[in-house]
């Protein structure tokens, strides 16, 4: 069986600063891979390379048995069946939340503007916020924003999600609702890869915890195996420290 | 001697200052001439002789040439600013190269080269439309340096994440350029941009180099050549308050479209 996501030996330089040692690293379809590590660790990196915001230096990666970093790859097709959240939202504040989930709907997918309206109040529903439909984002709350960021993404029916520290720019008292719509997409069977702090969601939601740090993968296992029994000692020191504070 | 107080002393410092003033108004208004005044500036007969032909022909041409300046140097403009932060260095060189060309120069070579050195150097080769296509083309050369910059800044000033959002929703760079980015950039650039559309308004006066016929005046020359004929400055002070009419509202609007602006935001 071909993997969801198959990285190989990925390597990525910023300049003089490399930043992915040369990663390996596979997500399987339905899996909820949560990636922790210090910040600088490359995490964020390593996950905006899978959809290319970031090129790669070397290395494969294969998204459902495909290779992306292939020059001839169509960058934008590969896009649009990987859905991005963000750590700011990065909703488009000219644009109504209808607008933010029809606009690539109709642009790139060319589906029928009342499909993809349809398919909007679909997944605003899903996320709890049909009644913000014809708000701008400056009107919503940072968890509601990142909750419209989701259902975006989702509006394009991607085989799955990348959540870069989604809760990471968000007030402590909002953490949770954006928690809980990610937690519900994970029950569903979506394939998820969330960099993030938050070890309870991972410990709770993960199917695998991948923790990394300088570059490389350091560990790997089960939430259990990982967060209450690490062999390494770097992913010791991190979770003390995380747990600490 | 009593001390004041800082409030005492902030009230009489603004009494004297309202005194100063009322001497000195009291001053020009008994050292001026007000007869002369009035009949070298301000003659109604003069000024209602130059109706209706300032309005129909004289604002109309003003408000007409500065429209297609606007509407040409927006388009060569957006071009250029696109241009300026291609990936490609020769498109980066061109633009830069083109901006501080024409920045640099007065906009009156521009037109003169436009309207008198075009056809010497292609010969018979004329921009069609007359005064007007002629003078707007030159202007909108102008106009686009200034412009491009500004439109450059906006593009820039809108946060790196909103590119990345629209591509990873799959848009190419075209379309994430014109839905995403643009409209936001041209939000925050409304006010300079407001600021170049008055200084075109102004600009347009110097079309009289280009040559003049009755119907192809603009409020200037409408006013010198009135100004000339009746050896009187009224049409001066006419025309002056024509522009401030065009001018101000302009700048009202735009103050009210940032606000609603500011509200959606």
């Amino acid at each position: 069986m071909t993997h969801a996501i198959d990285v190989r030996q990925l390597h990525k330089s910023f300049g003089d600063l490399e930043v992915l040692k040369g990663i390996d690293f596979t997500v399987n379809a339905g899996e909820v891979v949560c990636v922790l590590g210090p910040s600088g660790s490359g995490k964020s990196t390593l996950l905006r390379c899978l959809n290319r915001l970031e090129e790669s230096n070397s290395g494969t990666i294969l998204i459902d048995g495909e290779d992306i970093t292939d020059i001839d790859a169509d960058v934008d097709q590969l896009r649009s069946n990987i859905g991005m959240v963000f750590q700011q939202f990065n909703l488009f504040p000219h644009l109504t939340v209808l607008k933010n989930l029809t606009v690539a709907q109709t642009g790139v997918l060319k589906r029928p503007k009342d499909e993809a309206i349809g398919i909007a109040r679909e997944m605003l529903d899903r996320v709890g916020l049909s009644d913000k439909i014809h708000e701008y984002p400056a009107h919503l709350s940072g968890g509601q924003a990142q909750r419209v960021a989701i259902a975006r993404a989702l509006s394009m029916k991607p085989k799955m999600m990348l959540f870069d520290e989604p809760t990471s720019a968000l007030d402590p008292e909002l953490v949770g609702e954006v928690l809980d719509v990610m937690r519900t997409l994970a029950g569903e069977g979506m394939t998820m890869m969330v960099v993030t702090h938050e070890i309870g969601f991972a410990q709770e939601v993960a199917d695998r915890v991948v923790f990394m740090d300088d570059g490389v993968v350091v560990e790997e296992g089960s939430p259990e195996a990982v967060l209450r029994n690490p062999n390494e000692e770097r992913t010791k020191q991190f979770l003390r420290m995380v747990l600490e504070t | 001697m009593t001390t004041l107080t800082p409030r005492q002393r902030a009230r009489y410092y603004q009494i004297a200052m309202y005194l100063a003033a009322a001497v000195i108004t009291v001053v020009i208004v008994f050292a001026a001439d007000w007869s002369k005044i009035q009949k070298n500036f301000f003659n109604p007969e003069i000024a209602a002789d130059m109706f209706p032909e300032v309005i129909t022909s004289a604002v109309k041409n003003t408000a007409l040439y500065t429209l297609l300046s606007f509407v040409l140097g927006m388009v060569l403009a957006l071009g250029l600013a696109l241009m300026r932060l291609s990936s490609l260095k020769a498109f980066r060189a061109f633009a830069i190269g083109y901006i501080e060309l024409f920045r640099g120069l007065p906009a009156l070579i521009t037109l003169l080269f436009v309207g008198f050195g075009l056809p010497i150097a292609f010969s018979g080769f004329r921009i069609p439309g007359g005064v007007l296509g002629r003078g707007s083309v030159g202007l909108a050369l102008v106009a686009g340096a200034y412009m491009a910059e500004t439109i450059r800044a906006g593009i820039e000033a809108v946060p790196k994440g909103q590119t990345e959002a629209a591509r990873s929703l799959g848009m190419s760079q075209t379309r994430t350029m014109f839905t995403i980015i643009l409209p936001q950039a041209f939000r925050i650039i409304i006010p300079p941009l407001t600021n170049e559309l008055v200084l075109l308004i102004k600009d347009t006066s110097l079309f009289f180099i280009l040559g003049s016929t009755p119907g192809t005046k603009e409020l200037t020359k409408f006013a010198r050549d009135f100004m000339n004929a009746e050896r009187n400055a009224t049409p001066l002070t006419v025309v002056a308050a024509l522009y401030l009419l065009i001018t101000l509202p302009l700048t009202f609007l735009v103050r009210r479209l940032e606000r609603s602006a500011a509200k959606a935001r």
